[in-house]
This record gives structure tokens, C-alpha cells and sequence, in this order.
């Protein structure tokens, strides 16, 4: 289980991303992000593997608290969570194989995995990670010749190789067509369900967040402002939207049902 | 006063002065009128102008009329030699008065031109002073452009110079007498296989420059090289010597397909040395042949130049080289993205970047002068030289590199749990090797060029013998050289162009 308690994050240059944030993620959800641009969003999820430093505040991952940790206990943790990024974050003019591999450095000794040199098992998962995700044809491609689709496939293999317990996917599928975005989640659903793989996702389109979240918190200006179950979503009233999403919300038509309906600042 | 910086004269504050005021005020201290009318920038501005211009006139009218011993002299001198400094010295009184009349202007908060006016005179004034002192004569350049001729001709085209026939010269020798007194001199001994020559007589009258000419020798001549022109040559017993004429021209026989000639010749005037009066003399009487022998061959210039050429390419690769190596390391240091994640680290990077800007400022040229006073003439200081600008500006260009890099990959990379090495090999490290090939092709193409260049001060190879033979003013050696130069650096930018095509 993980438990955020009193995070809060406030940037060199005084920007408060986040405000004594509270909440609790038990293991195997697929719990989603909702917030406007700029809620937060990214901040949170960056705190929890550290690639920020949270200014105040816990971060319990099994009784551990991930804010505390330094140097290589750092880097032990981090080989446990994956991470999915909207602009898929691939080396471009790698392979999609060396690009897959490199989600297992953080288990190969330095000096082999520098001079590119895994062990066969490595090799061996490599190739079951992609073939997982229908990129196995690709492997031998630069990562810059795939399409949008393509490469957040690879992003999720690469996770996959660090044979993770959580995924945090930071808006995923914000820069692929809504067909690719389905197919993306549906890709992390089923590492959710079949691995037991605890999801945490930003998302800016209502119906994936009804789709796919198995719970749902809120984030405006740095603060929850709003937690609840699948269930609840579907039930997310208009003065709860508001509370989210601000006065924005209310322009955009259907929210609270609409399947096509898009919330926060992206169409 | 300094939050007026830049703002439009509407939003300054109200003129302290009124205009009139700020005129007389601008005459005293040019711009000081301006500054109290509320222009800060501008009054400052324009008395730091009008006052580097005021200086430089004076600096070069004490420079034109040195020679004069009073001020005033100097400056009537100086326009009677350069003119322009009258032209000057009316644009500075003109543009003092317009400073006033802007301060006026100014305080007034009139829409004028008068702005533009006064920055138009100060910048024409900089610039005619600018001419004075260049010393720039566009006429002398158009008129004596044809002395450039003969110069740039040899130099263009230099390729007599790059074959070479190698010579000898075939001399026979035999002495002959003034005058007849016995014993008279002997004919030599015949050697197998060298030039010889005899004469008859062995001694004779010399002509004389009133009476009758002189005694008409036969000189026959054997061993020579066929068919080939001889020249008849006197050589008196202090060594000096002389080309015989006959009625005014040379003397010269040619040789038979045996190498053998006979010719009748009278006695020269006894002419070297004018004051020797001694009547008694024996000569030495010398045909002479300059043979060549075998093929053409290269020259030693043209072959020096490949050598050289050669060797400066080489100079170029190797300072490239250890500047790479050495560079490298140095680029990761210098990247801030990199070394931002500590104090420690950006403390590292702040004096990194100081030191290669320090090296980068200072000129290969420079570096060559201290690399020969450690290690000595020759190419070695030329490569510590292009070697040490080399690491100051690539790991610049190459720290720049990593500087843009797409930090994403970088995120995603740290996120698996990679160390620092890792995250370099696998994130930094196949973004940055298109920029880094292209910086390394660049820095070789300027290596090898400045190579040449770092020759002329000793630093080896080719532009050590060019600017040897420019000081022996045998340009069409230089021209040889240059031409290596100019074909070397061409092919290098179609090399250079082609690799980069392929890896970027
Ligand atoms: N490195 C940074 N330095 C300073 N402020 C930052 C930095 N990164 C983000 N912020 C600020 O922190 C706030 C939260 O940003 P964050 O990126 O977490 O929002 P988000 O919800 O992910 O937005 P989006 O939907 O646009 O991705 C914003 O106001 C942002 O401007
Ligand atoms: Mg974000």
C-alpha cells in the first residue's frame, strides 16, 4: 500500500505544486489523476519515484518512506516502479530494443550494462516484454521511425523489464488519438489486473477516467479537492466538477456523463 | 533616475530645468542638459560619445603633426595633411551645438528629429575618424593594384618551379701565357673520360685597345656533352674571370655528336683587373658547358612542400585528436543540465567554464608562441598549441550539445533505478554523438587550416617554409606551398561535408 501523507512540494522559485496532499493507494488499483494543467499532477507523480524531491511530507510505500531515501536505496526503489511518460521519453536514435533494455539497469552491473552487455535472461525478458506489447517486429527500428502508438508501447516495455509493483503513467495517452489511447490503457489495465500492478495515471479525457480508474483523486491548486471510487465518478456532480476543474468546467458540455467529454485544459 | 532606463521620453519624469536652462547647462558639460531634462541614458550616452571623439581627434592630430612643437601648429599641420581631421573638427563643433539644442528640445518635450540628427553626426564622426585612422586609401588600392602583379603571378602559377633538371657543369682547362717568354706553359694531361681542351699557342699577345689585336689562338675541345652550347671563359691568376666576347657578343661553340669543337679565337683586351699593369701573366683559358643530365625530376621545393603538407595534415589529426580525448571529459563538466544537482557540482562547473573561456580567448597563434618556448621549434609545439585551443573550444561546442539535449529520455532513464553512468551511456550518450561528430569534423577542418598558419610562427609544418620562402622572396616556392594549402583545405571541406552528411 502506499500512503502519501503531508506532501507538499514548493519549486526554488516559490511555486506551491502541492499542498499538504493526503491519500492512500492500496496495492492493485488503477487510480487516476484528474486535475486542470497545472493542478499538480505531474508533480505528484514525480514525487513518488523521487525524480523531484518533495519539500515536506511522507511518502509510505510499505511501511518505507520514499522521501527519506538516499543513493542506492533510492535507486533500488525506483527499479521497482515503472514510468510512463505523455511524450513517451524514448532515446530517439536508439532501438526500440536497447531502449527496452534500458529499463533493466537499474538490475545489471555498471560496467557490464555500459559497454551494452546483459545477461541472457535479460535478453530473454526483453523479448517477452515486447512481444507483450506487439512490438516485437520493431525491435531492430529506431525508436524515432515508430508511430506515437508504437513508442508508448515501448515506454511501457520498458517499465515492464524493471518487473515493477507500481506504474505511474503521467497523462500517457494525452498525445495520441483516442483509438491509440484506449489501446494504451488497455495495455496497462491488463498489467494491472494480470500482474497485480498497482496503476497511478493522469488523465485528461473523462471517459478514460470512467473506463479504466478503479478510483479517482482530484487535484486543483495543489490541493485534493476531491477522492472517490469508480463508482463515484459516474456520480461526480456539477459542484463537485466545479470544485475540480474551476469555472471552466462548466462550459464544456455533458461532463458529469458524457462519455466524449474532456475536462481540464487539453481537448 | 536609473528606472528611466530605456523608457520613451513621454513616460520620464518632468525636465528639473527649463529648456533654455538645459541648453546652456549641455553647453557647459554636453548631455548634462539632457540628463536634468530627465534623458539619463541619452545625456550620458552623448557626453561619453562627444568626448571619445574629442579624444581620438586630439590623439591623431598629435600623431600627424608630431613633428610640430605647439598644439596649434600640430593642428594646422595635421589638416594640411589629412584633411578629414578638419572635417572631423567641424563635425565635433557642429554636434556640441547640437547637443544643446537637443537639451533644449529635450526639456521642451517637443516630437523632434533633433534625436536622430545628433546620433547621425556622432556616428558619421566616428566614422570618418575611423577611416583616418585604418589609413584607408581606396585610391592607392585601385592604383597600385598592378604591383600585386608579377608577385600574385608567380604565385598562382608557380609549377616551373616544382620540376628541377639536375645540371653539371663541364669545365676543361688549359693555361695560357702573356706573353711569349719562355718556358711557356705546357698542354694538360689528357684524363679518359673528361673534358679536355688544348690550345696553340700556349702563349701570346694580348689585344690592345689602340694597336693590333691580339694572337689568334685554336682551342680544340674533346669529352664535352654532344651538341651543346660551350662558352669560352678567362680566369687571371687572382682568380677572377671573365665571358669572352668577340665583337661584342659572347663567344659560344657548339659541341659535334662526339662532344668535340674547335674554335679560332684572338686574344681579349686585357681588361680584369683594370689596374694591373703587370706585363707578364699566365691565364687560365676555360670552356665551360652546363650539361643536363637525365630526366626531369621534382623539385626539392615541390618536394618539400608535400613533405610539409603532409606533416601539417598530420599536425591538424593529431592536435584534433588529443583534443577530442581530453575535451570529452571536460564537455561533461562544463554542461549545466548535468552538473546542476549540487552546489558541489555547479561550483565545478562555474570554474570549468571560466578556464576553457580563458584558454578559448587566447589565439592558437599565442598558445604556439608559449608551446615553442616549452617544447622547442618544430611541430610538436604547433600540435600542444591547436591541442589546447582545441579542448577550450570543442568542450564548449560539445558542452552546448549536452546543454540541449531532450532531458525526457534523462527522466526516464533515472527512473528505472540507473546510476549516473548509466543514465549517461544510455540517455546522454547516442543523443549527443551527431553533434559531437559534427563539432569534431568542424574542429579538424579549422585544425588543419590553422596549422598552416601556426607554422609561420615555428610551430612546423607547411607554413613554416612558406613564410621562409616569402622572406627569401621566392614566391613561386610560396606559391607551390600555397597551393598545397588551397588543394588540402579543399578536399578537407568536401571530406568534412560528406562525413558529416552521413552521421547527422
Ligand atoms: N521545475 C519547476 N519549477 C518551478 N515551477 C514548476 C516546475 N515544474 C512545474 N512547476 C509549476 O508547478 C505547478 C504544477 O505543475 P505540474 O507540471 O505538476 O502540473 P500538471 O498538473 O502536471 O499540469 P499539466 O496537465 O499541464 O501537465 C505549475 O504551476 C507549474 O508551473
Ligand atoms: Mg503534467
Amino acid at each position: 500500500m502506499l500512503e502519501i501523507r503531508h506532501l507538499t512540494k514548493i519549486y526554488d522559485d516559490g511555486t506551491v505544486a502541492l499542498r499538504d496532499v493526503n491519500f492512500q493507494v492500496p496495492d492493485g488499483e488503477f487510480m487516476v489523476v484528474i486535475g486542470l494543467s497545472g493542478s499538480g499532477k505531474s508533480t505528484l507523480l514525480r514525487c513518488i519515484n523521487r525524480l523531484i524531491d518533495p519539500t515536506e511530507g511522507e511518502i509510505l510505500w510499505d511501511g518505507v518512506d520514499l522521501a527519506k531515501l538516499k543513493g542506492d536505496d533510492l535507486r533500488n526503489m525506483r527499479r521497482h516502479i515503472g514510468m510512463v511518460f505523455q511524450q513517451f521519453n524514448l532515446v530517439k536514435r536508439s532501438s526500440v530494443y536497447n531502449n527496452v533494455m534500458a529499463g533493466r539497469l537499474g538490475y545489471s552491473p555498471t560496467w557490464r550494462s555500459v559497454l551494452g552487455r546483459f545477461s541472457p535472461q535479460d535478453h530473454e525478458r526483453a523479448r517477452q516484454s515486447m512481444d507483450r506489447m506487439g512490438i516485437m517486429d520493431q525491435a531492430y527500428k529506431r525508436a524515432d521511425e515508430l508511430s506515437g502508438g508504437q513508442q508508448q508501447r515501448v515506454g511501457i516495455a520498458r517499465a515492464l523489464m524493471q518487473e515493477p509493483k507500481m506504474i505511474l503513467a503521467d497523462e500517457p495517452v494525452a498525445s495520441l488519438d483516442p483509438v491509440l489511447a484506449h489501446s494504451i490503457l488497455q495495455h496497462l489495465e491488463r498489467l494491472n489486473r494480470e500482474d497485480g500492478i498497482t496503476v497511478i495515471c493522469s488523465l485528461h479525457y473523462l471517459d478514460l477516467v470512467q473506463r479504466y480508474g478503479t478510483s479517482v483523486i482530484g487535484l486543483r491548486a495543489g490541493q485534493l479537492v476531491y477522492q472517490g471510487s469508480r463508482d463515484d465518478i459516474r456520480e461526480l456532480t456539477d459542484e463537485q466538477f466545479k470544485t475540480i476543474y474551476g469555472e471552466e468546467a462548466e462550459r464544456i458540455g455533458d461532463l458529469t456523463g458524457g462519455i466524449k467529454g474532456t475536462v481540464g485544459g487539453e481537448p | 533616475m536609473s528606472s528611466n532606463f530605456g523608457k520613451p521620453i513621454d513616460a520620464q519624469k518632468p525636465s528639473v530645468v527649463s529648456p533654455a536652462a538645459a541648453a546652456i547647462i549641455s553647453l557647459v558639460v554636453p548631455g548634462l542638459g539632457q540628463v536634468l531634462a530627465g534623458s539619463f541614458r541619452k545625456g550620458l550616452v552623448l557626453l561619453a560619445s562627444l568626448t571619445s571623439i574629442v579624444a581620438l581627434w586630439y590623439w591623431r592630430v598629435r600623431l600627424v603633426g608630431r613633428l610640430e612643437p605647439t598644439f596649434p601648429q600640430a593642428v594646422s599641420k595635421s589638416f594640411y595633411l589629412q584633411p578629414i581631421l578638419l572635417v572631423v573638427a567641424i563635425g565635433m563643433i557642429v554636434t556640441y551645438l547640437w547637443i544643446a539644442y537637443d537639451a533644449y528640445v529635450t526639456a521642451k518635450r517637443a516630437q523632434t528629429t533633433s534625436g536622430f540628427v545628433v546620433w547621425t553626426l556622432i556616428l558619421f564622426l566616428f566614422f570618418f575618424l575611423g577611416w583616418q585612422i585604418g589609413d584607408i586609401r581606396p585610391v592607392a588600392l585601385v592604383r597600385d593594384a598592378q604591383d600585386a602583379g608579377p608577385f600574385m603571378m608567380r604565385i598562382l602559377w608557380p609549377w616551373d618551379r616544382a620540376i628541377s633538371r639536375p645540371e653539371e657543369l663541364l669545365t676543361g682547362t688549359v693555361k695560357v701565357q702573356t706573353p711569349c717568354v719562355e718556358p711557356v706553359p705546357e698542354l694538360p694531361q689528357e684524363v679518359a673520360g673528361e673534358p679536355y681542351i688544348s690550345v696553340t699557342p700556349t702563349c701570346g699577345d694580348l689585344s690592345k685597345q689602340s694597336e693590333a689585336t691580339g694572337t689568334t689562338l685554336t682551342l680544340t675541345g674533346r669529352n664535352f656533352a654532344p651538341n651543346a652550347e660551350t662558352e669560352i671563359w678567362w680566369q687571371d691568376d687572382m682568380g677572377n674571370e671573365f665571358r669572352q666576347r668577340q665583337a661584342g657578343e659572347y663567344i659560344t661553340v657548339m659541341t659535334d655528336e662526339n662532344g668535340a669543337f674547335a674554335i679560332d679565337i684572338i686574344m681579349p683586351y686585357r681588361t680584369i683587373p683594370q689596374s694591373d699593369t703587370r706585363e707578364f701573366a699566365l691565364w687560365e683559358l676555360q670552356a665551360r658547358q652546363v650539361a643536363s643530365l637525365g630526366a626531369a625530376e621534382p623539385s626539392a621545393e615541390l618536394l618539400i612542400s608535400i613533405e610539409k603538407m603532409v606533416e601539417t595534415i598530420f599536425l591538424g589529426m593529431m592536435s584534433t585528436f588529443f583534443g577530442i580525448i581530453l575535451s570529452v571529459p571536460i564537455s561533461f563538466l562544463a554542461a549545466r543540465n548535468l552538473m546542476s544537482t549540487s552546489w558541489i557540482t555547479l561550483v565545478i562547473y562555474y570554474v570549468v567554464r571560466a578556464i576553457l573561456n580563458i584558454i578559448r580567448s587566447i589565439e592558437p597563434l599565442i598558445w604556439a608562441v608559449i608551446a615553442i618556448i616549452v617544447v622547442g621549434l618544430g611541430p610538436f609545439a604547433g600540435i600542444v598549441a591547436l591541442t589546447v585551443h582545441t579542448i577550450a573550444s570543442l568542450g564548449k561546442l560539445y558542452s552546448e550539445a549536452i546543454e540541449s539535449i531532450d532531458p525526457g529520455p534523462i527522466e526516464a532513464i533515472q527512473a528505472t533505478g540507473a546510476n549516473w553512468l548509466q543514465t549517461v551511456m544510455f540517455a546522454v550518450v547516442p543523443q549527443i554523438i551527431p553533434p559531437f561528430v559534427s563539432f569534431t569534423i568542424y574542429r579538424w577542418d579549422i585544425n588543419v587550416r590553422m596549422s598552416t598558419v601556426i607554422g609561420l610562427v615555428g610551430g612546423g609544418g607547411i607554413g613554416f617554409v612558406l613564410i621562409q620562402w616569402i622572406r627569401l622572396l621566392d614566391y613561386k616556392a610560396a606559391g607551390i606551398a600555397v597551393w598545397f594549402i588551397a588543394l588540402t583545405v579543399t578536399i578537407l571541406d568536401y571530406v568534412s561535408a560528406e562525413i558529416r552528411a552521413r552521421f547527422v
